[in-house]
């Protein structure tokens, strides 16, 4: 049997991984950990919002939901039952690049889960029907409404992505999408969408946990070895490089039914497929992870002008990706002052101290390691690392990377991407 | 490769079943009456933490709601040797992170880091809570944060709606009819003496405890622990214990007005039942089938059938006391109506007839099978860990939890449901455009209606000017 996954502060990390492909091209990888009887299953497929053509704003997601309505061997309903009852948990999110299909299954069960997901890669055209794709149009459009349109700021998504990427790029709308491409939806988009996108070739298979490696790639190549190959996936819609920034400072005011004034800034960065997308994220911690972070420490505790800020970068990778700040503030608050105060903290950063970013690195290196203690995230990862990089390894040397960022690096990143000449600047006032 | 044929019709058997064990705990009291309790999960260098202090919302008085929430929050504000500043400095230069959360019951500090710091994190944690500073300007920022944050919860529909339930729900005088986040009233009136004093009375050693799970040594740990918390003594005053009553006797409508909203936030609860409660696995096992679980009767009906929905749950919250039982969603203004009627007629459903034998087994695998995978992680474990000492329940608990799970029978889950779902006296909160919810609502005959504001709170006037109330 294998170690276990292991990992120091001052080694290396290692999760165990062996890496196959089916004939059909299905890319299968396997991480055993016998410490729980607990098993993972990831499923990551290479499409998301970016492949949706014009007029079909939302459809990868809405077609993720049609994945949950049954298969030819699998009647609605029966894939959660089947898993509840089995006493695991499951998921599935639909993002800018990919859609994951997840499921966390005492370890007897895998088998169930590879039975589920092979059945609708194979076979999810016989139990489409009309009357399941209202239903689900139904469902994510209350999705839309509960979680952006009826939300104070709910579209402040929208909103930065429209600034930050030009109207011809693929992350120009938003993964949930319009109303109205939703309604236009058909029943022979869902048919064609799977035949193009659905295919072995372009998913990785993760199974993390308790399954013997022998034991795990014989039964993925049971279940899946069958589904025909597929044809290469076609080219992404629009200009998929939009240019290292945006070219000038864009803005956009808005008066809504908002509790409290709330300035975004959104800059347009590096790819994660980028060497240089670890020091982007370390400068993002160095502004806004924890309470020791520049806009914590000063626009929050030291200067009481932001009742709460944020900062996070988008692991994208087409063309270019999208660093966003925030500050939230007081009643009354004038919003200027705001980005007035945020600018100063981001052109700070071009004299970030080395003990700023070991801060940055101590904290996104611990966030890390602790993510790993779940299966379904070990499997989310080899999945990830394996579809983008060829690489399942890369989650070994992760950590490596993120430790190797140096004070220059996040000073370079400051100067390079975060400038005036590289602004989308969004700010919310209270409607009176 | 060759390859077996599979048979795709039929869902394949399960392997062979490997047990499953609670992970094994050394119990321990310290000599202030604090319980150890130490788990070693040696498979990643990380440890969770946890710090249990009965220092909890339910045993505050009105005029002082939020002020536990309050003061946990201030305890960032920095240390007699450390400013703030310096402190999240410390913490997070080795990778540290320490979160504070209270409750109705309990204020918890846990303490995340890698194994290699735990000792240094302990110190600092330690230093947070026995020597906090309590800074007045740290203070006040964090009542301004409150204050704001009460405004942003008035606009938020799913926030306001939760807000407003607990209030319509629970009889004025119970503790649970508030936030824990308090009232703009209460708020205002949180300094720096009002921290001193909360701290001082009630972070307290006894009924309290420390949990530490990960990859550590127990031995080094009692060690550390007796040494960093030598001289601690004493106990809170309690209250976190009392009888909760209904508001209303019967059941009634209450519409919060927002003329603009395209959707409407529901929660139809009453009463509910305590964490001690004999029927809390014979309730958890109802309520799985009622509104637990996405296979749920409420979710297959508005989200799978009707499409109103994009989910719906109903939950007991169990606490010390007895917390509530409510059902929760969020649907098109249009179908709102609808909506509250087919929640109703499962809510009537589920007490009246119970659930079938089936839906009680599969509830009973479910349960019991996805309880090993929410311990995969120490912070869960000490998550878990640290509810025993919380709701005082005996060491066996968790380990004992799958097995009473599956001792569950229809009649039990039955009987549970009828005793603890009360359609008849469910208090219904929407939160939506009365103008086109109200009418349809009435129609359904449920009880009186009653339409609310939805409008804000005015910005609080600067803190200072009210802080002599009360």
């Amino acid at each position: 049997m294998r170690a276990a996954p292991r990992a120091g502060p001052d080694s290396t990390l290692h999760v165990p991984w062996e890496w196959h492909t089916l004939g059909n091209g299905l890319r299968v990888v396997l991480s055993p950990d016998p410490t729980a009887a607990v098993v993972g299953v990831n499923l990551w497929y290479g499409v998301g919002s970016r492949n949706e053509r014009s007029g079909r704003t939302g459809f990868a997601h809405l077609f993720e939901h049609m994945m949950f309505q049954g298969s030819a061997n699998v009647p609605k309903n029966r894939h959660f039952e089947l898993v509840e009852r089995a006493g695991g948990s499951l998921n599935a999110t639909t993002w800018f690049d990919r859609t994951n299909y997840f499921e966390t299954l005492p370890s007897h069960h895998l088998e169930l889960a590879l039975w589920l997901e092979s059945d609708r890669m194979g076979w999810l055209v016989p139990a489409l029907t009309e009357e399941t794709l209202s239903n689900q149009r139904d469902v994510v459009k209350n999705e839309k409404r509960q979680r952006y349109d009826n939300q104070p700021y709910g579209d402040w998504d929208e909103r930065l992505q429209a600034m930050v990427f030009p109207s011809d790029h693929p992350y120009h709308h938003t993964v949930i999408g319009s109303m109205a491409d939703l309604d236009a939806a058909t029943l022979d988009d869902v048919v064609d969408f799977f035949g193009t996108y659905y295919v072995p070739s372009n998913a990785v298979l993760t199974i993390a946990g308790d399954a013997p490696p022998e034991r795990a790639l014989e039964a993925a190549a049971r279940w899946f070895g069958e589904i025909p190959a597929g044809s290469p996936i076609p080219p992404l819609p629009g200009h998929p490089d939009p240019g290292p920034r945006i070219g000038g400072t864009v803005r956009d005011r808005v008066r809504a039914r908002v509790p409290l004034p709330r300035v975004l800034i959104a800059f347009r960065v590096p790819t994660f497929l980028d060497p240089r997308f670890h020091a982007v994220e370390v400068a993002g911690a160095v502004l806004g992870a924890g309470r020791a972070s520049r806009l914590y420490r000063t626009l929050v505790r030291e200067r009481r002008v932001a009742k709460d800020v944020a900062s996070f970068v988008y692991p994208l990778i087409t063309g270019s990706s999208m660093m966003v700040i925030w500050a939230t503030g007081y009643p009354g608050a004038d919003p200027a002052a705001l980005e007035a105060a945020l600018v100063e903290q981001v052109e700070g950063l071009a004299s970030a101290t080395e003990a700023e970013v070991a801060r940055a690195v101590a904290l996104t290196d611990t966030r890390f390691v602790r993510m790993l203690e779940q299966v379904s995230e070990r499997a989310d990862l080899l999945s990830m690392f394996t579809f983008l990089f060829d690489d399942p390894d890369r989650l070994n040397r992760e950590m490596e990377l993120i430790r190797a960022v140096t004070g220059e690096d996040v000073r370079a990143v400051a100067e390079r991407w975060l400038g005036p000449d590289n602004r989308a600047v969004l700010a919310y006032e209270p409607a009176p | 490769m060759a390859r077996a044929p599979v048979d795709r019709t039929r869902p394949p058997a399960s392997g062979t079943v490997r047990p499953f064990a609670f992970p094994s705990v050394r119990s321990d009291a310290l000599a202030s009456g604090l319980a150890l309790r130490v788990a070693r999960l040696p498979r990643l260098p990380v440890v969770a933490s946890a710090l249990v202090i009965p220092a909890a919302e339910a045993g505050l008085e009105e005029s002082s709601a939020g002020h536990a929430v309050l003061t946990g929050e201030a305890l960032e504000g920095g240390t007699r040797a450390r400013s703030g500043s310096e402190l999240a400095e410390a913490l997070e230069g080795i990778g540290a992170s320490l979160h504070v959360s209270v409750g109705w019951d309990a204020t918890t500090v846990s303490l995340s880091c890698l194994a290699d710091r735990w000792e240094d994190a302990f110190a600092l944690l330690a230093e947070v809570v026995f020597r906090p500073a309590f800074p007045e300007e740290e203070v006040a920022r964090v009542r301004e944060q409150q204050l704001a944050r009460l405004r942003q919860r008035a606009m938020d529909p799913g926030s306001l709606a939760s807000d407003r339930a607990a209030e319509l729900i629970h009889a004025p005088r119970i503790p649970y009819a508030r936030s824990t986040f308090g009232s703009i009233a209460s708020v205002a009136r949180f300094d720096g003496a009002a921290a001193e004093r909360l701290a001082g009375e009630r972070y307290r050693p006894r009924r309290g405890g420390l949990v530490v799970v990960g990859d550590v040594d127990p031995d080094r740990v009692s060690d550390v622990a007796d040494r960093v918390l030598a001289g601690w003594e004493g106990g809170a005053p309690e209250g976190r214990d009392f009888e909760v009553a209904p508001r209303f006797r019967e059941a009634t409508v209450h519409v919060i007005d927002r003329p603009d909203a395209v959707q409407s936030e529901i929660r139809i609860g009453h009463t509910g039942a305590a964490m001690r409660d004999p029927a809390y696995h014979p309730l958890m096992v109802a309520n799985a089938i009622l509104g637990g679980t996405f296979t749920s009767r409420l979710n297959r009906n508005l989200r799978e059938r009707h499409g109103f929905t994009y989910g719906v749950r109903s939950s007991f919250a169990f606490r010390r006391s007895p917390g509530p039982f409510s059902a929760s969603t969020a649907v098109a203004t249009e179908v709102t109506a609808p909506a509250v009627r087919e929640i109703m007629a499962e809510l009537s459903a589920m007490a009246d007839h119970g659930p079938t034998e089936d839906e009680v087994e599969g509830a009973r695998d479910y349960l019991a099978g996805v309880f090993p995978l929410r311990l995969e992680t120490t912070g869960q474990v000490a998550a878990r860990i640290a509810e025993l000492i919380v709701y005082d329940l005996p060491d066996d608990y968790h380990a004992r939890f799958r097995e009473r799970i599956r001792s569950v029978s229809r009649t039990e889950a039955a009987e549970a449901a009828r005793r603890h779902i009360r359609p008849h006296e469910a208090t219904v909160i929407v939160v939506g455009a009365a103008a086109a919810v109200a009418g349809p609502l009435e129609e359904l005959g449920i009880g009186p209606l009653t339409i609310h504001s939805a409008e804000p709170p005015e910005p609080p006037e600067p803190a200072e000017s009210r802080s002599g109330e009360g």
